[in-house]
């Protein structure tokens, strides 16, 4: 039997059971066979699975978890990778994401058709909206396959004017420079 | 200061407490719309804030450490804070306090989930009457908490002393001022750690017994007064 059951309030270091009867899940720690509240919250015991958790009312410090749409920013491109900074997680805008808070989209991952040449689909300095697709390691893994992901702010790979989207293509008003992205459907929308 | 004629009448201090008796004590968790996480303590006549940031990417990244978080805490006093008006900046003893928040505070938190990235912890005092560094890790500890840090347990503070050979818990100013000994102490209520213990002054072996007893008794009261602002933090976001 845990030491707590569902709906009990906990503050770090209460005990919540032994280790050997479960697991700790969401906002606990084991230490010395025991399991603890990591968290401020409330319990909750789930005893098909084992776990026990504690879930607190703030959303707490946001991490990275498989399908999560992030923000960021181009920061290298490479022949089969462009390395992303993460910006913003989408839900958690109120709170800076911690590291690991870089990403890479593999040339596969880019857009849903074949890509030949990365850099005709990101340029250092874009803003892009993502998908995580494996966060369980560092840097993270993103893709901007789909129409609503992908690059969402350029700009001039000549004069670093933002880029004007017409049809399939982005133009620069300052020096007429013609350039192609995989943009999300709402380039430059403001949307994040 | 004028020095009082006798500190403890009859077994009760100027302000009427007994010698194992703490000031009144108030907590509320979650005070500061901008902080991720924040307490307010008034311990007597102090009056603490506390402001949590992060954990977040550290800058300057030469500071960051590739394996763990650096917890980072800025104790100050506001320049109203105590009678004769305070130089505003940081001067020795915050720097001194900052540091030992800092050391009282790091063992209860898994630094290591967050690589490269930095916890600040800000202090502020707003009125001082002795006791604002335990104050101080009290509101923190709350603080910490309140933004969802991943935390091994809270810790609480308090100081002990000697007035006229009467150990005390939780000293006023005249009693830091004019006793004998002020003792702060800081625990972890779960495992009974230390993590904090300075002291000004001196005990006989006996003495400081007594005085390390009635730390952990005070600290044990002060605990509960945290649980509480935590509980009652939760309550309010739920009906909100
Ligand atoms: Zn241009």
């Amino acid at each position: 039997m845990p030491e707590v059951s569902t709906g009990d309030f906990v503050v770090p270091g209460d005990l919540l059971a032994t280790a050997e009867e479960f697991v700790p899940g969401n906002g606990a720690y084991e230490e010395d066979g025991k399991i603890y509240a990591a968290n401020a919250g409330v319990v909750l015991v789930d005893a098909r699975t084992k776990h026990i958790s504690v879930f607190s009312r703030g959303a707490g410090v946001p991490t990275l978890k498989r399908g999560d749409i992030i923000i960021g920013k181009i920061e290298e491109v490479r022949d089969q990778n462009a390395t992303v900074v993460i910006g913003a997680l989408r839900g958690r805008e109120d709170r800076a994401l911690p590291p690991p808070n870089v990403g890479l989209i593999h040339i596969s991952q880019t857009d849903a058709g074949y890509v030949k040449d990365l850099s005709r689909e990101f340029r250092v300095g874009d803003i892009v909206r993502a998908k995580v697709i494996n966060a369980n390691r560092e840097p993270v893994l993103l893709s901007t396959v789909g129409d609503d992901l992908g690059v969402i702010v350029a700009f001039c790979s000549r004069c670093r004017s933002p880029l004007v989207r017409q049809g399939k293509k982005l133009v620069c008003e300052s020096c007429g420079n013609v350039e192609s992205r995989k943009m999300a459907n709402d380039y430059r929308k403001g949307v994040l | 200061m004028e020095k009082p004629e006798k500190l403890i009448v009859d077994g009760r201090r100027l302000d009427g407490r007994a010698p194992d008796e703490l000031r009144p004590l108030k907590i509320k968790a979650g005070v500061l719309e901008r902080a991720d996480g924040s307490a307010y303590v008034e311990l007597g006549n102090n009056k603490v804030f506390a402001a949590v940031y992060g954990p977040r990417e550290m800058h300057p990244r030469h500071d960051q450490q590739p394996d763990a978080a650096v917890l980072r805490c800025r104790y100050s006093m506001a320049p109203f804070s105590v009678e004769d008006r305070k130089k505003p900046g940081p001067d020795r003893r915050s720097m001194e306090i900052s540091k030992v928040t800092k050391e009282a505070l790091e063992p209860v938190l898994f630094l290591e989930l967050y690589p490269r990235s930095v916890i600040d912890v800000f202090i502020e005092v707003l009125q001082a009457d002795a006791g604002t560094r335990t104050a101080g890790i009290n509101a923190a500890a709350v603080a910490l908490a309140d933004a969802g840090v991943p935390m091994r347990d809270l810790v609480s503070s308090v100081a002990v002393g000697k007035v006229e050979d009467t150990i005390v818990l939780d000293l006023i100013k005249e009693e830091d001022q004019f006793g004998t000994t002020d003792m702060p102490v800081a625990i972890i209520p779960r495992k009974k750690a230390i993590t904090l213990l300075q002291m000004d002054g001196h005990f006989t072996k006996e003495e400081f017994k007594q005085a390390l007893d009635l730390a952990f008794r005070g600290c044990e009261k002060i605990y509960e007064v945290q649980r509480q602002a935590l509980k009652e933090k939760y309550a309010i976001k739920e009906s909100g």
